[in-house]
């Protein structure tokens, strides 16, 4: 496989790490840049352990101008970037009748606008290049819409119907965009007590939590040659959740 | 003033970047991109096209109100090619 220059936003959360280093893994030679905005050590810790290939960059998806000023860095060394991975989001739960207008504001910032702005600074390139992968990690929420969770759910949902559409403008030129959907993920929900932990896996056909690389490999794979005529789609990644 | 020579290659530009299924010889300097009795290109190759002008004239055409005025036929993206470099030479 040739060597990618990849793009992962939210890279030092565990998913965004095990996505990171199964690129690594699949060549030597791809050229990873991890989009951080807060929160560096783990990002860091992994682009000194492959310096040559593993770069940090300053990321604040929700800032048109940070994207700018990121992917002009990453085409002003490589001249072109091959995958884009929409990685960085977060959740603030509350019932929607007592959830802060700011909190659902800056919900849809990260989880939804991030994606709009980083696809829109990727594609020029991507267009130019005639070739270009983006995938979009959304959530099982933006499927099971649960209680509490409308801002993400609203903002991941967003996430699915973006993926769908720009996977259409785009399809002819080579550019293909596809979402996947991680149900529980095991160190993605740090704070689940065990009553809650137990009710999930009760929920969970598989009767056990994803791991990290098992979200990564789907990326990857979407990411891949062989996955060329795929886009527009979801690829659920949940122990067999519905 | 027309330049044969740079309308030709804008035709070439073109044939190649939106796999046009014609040669660049067969398009007219004033055919219409868009719309009844023209090339028939949509917005996807419009957007292709802006894309391919900045790479490859560095012509920049940040809104649709300029693409508009540009796009229209190859004579005009010549002159707004033609226009850019004067301004800057």
């Amino acid at each position: 496989m040739n060597p990618r220059v990849i793009l992962i936003t939210g890279a030092n959360g565990c998913i965004g790490q095990a996505i990171a280093r199964s690129f690594l893994q699949e060549s030597a030679e791809n050229q990873i840049w991890l989009g951080i905005h807060s929160r560096l050590e783990q990002a860091e810790k992994l682009a000194k352990e492959s310096p040559d290939h593993c770069r940090v960059i300053s990321l604040d998806v929700t800032k048109p101008d940070s994207w700018k000023a990121a992917v002009a860095e990453i085409l002003a060394l490589h001249k072109r970037l091959d995958v884009l991975v929409n990685n960085a989001g977060h959740h603030e739960d509350a019932l929607l009748a007592i959830m802060p207008l700011d909190s659902w504001q800056r919900i849809l910032a990260l989880n939804l606008d991030g994606v709009f702005h980083g696809c829109q600074a990727v594609l020029p390139a991507m267009i130019g290049q005639r070739h270009g992968r983006i995938i979009n990690i959304a959530s099982l929420s933006a499927l099971l819409a649960p209680a509490g969770q409308t801002n993400y759910a609203a903002a991941k949902a967003g996430v699915l119907a973006l993926t769908q559409s720009l996977a259409k403008e785009v399809a002819r030129i080579g550019i293909t965009v596809n979402a996947v959907c991680p149900g529980y993920v095991d160190s993605a929900t740090p704070a689940m007590e065990e009553a809650q932990r137990k009710r999930a896996l009760e929920r969970i056909p598989m009767r056990r939590f994803g791991q990290p690389c098992e979200v990564a490999a789907a990326v990857r794979f979407l990411a891949c040659g062989e996955a060329g005529y795929i886009t527009g789609s979801t690829l659920k990644i949940d122990g067999g959740i519905f | 003033m027309s330049n044969p020579e740079l309308n030709l290659q804008i035709k070439r530009l073109m044939v190649e970047n939106l796999m046009l299924q014609i040669t660049a010889e067969e398009i007219a300097d004033d055919i219409p991109m868009f719309g009844p009795g023209g090339l028939g290109l949509d917005s996807v190759d419009a957007l292709q096209l802006v894309v391919a002008l900045d790479k490859n004239y560095g012509l920049k055409i940040s809104d649709a109100e300029a693409a508009k005025g540009i796009l229209q036929n190859v004579n005009t993206i010549a002159a707004a090619i033609e226009q850019k470099a004067q301004a800057a030479g």
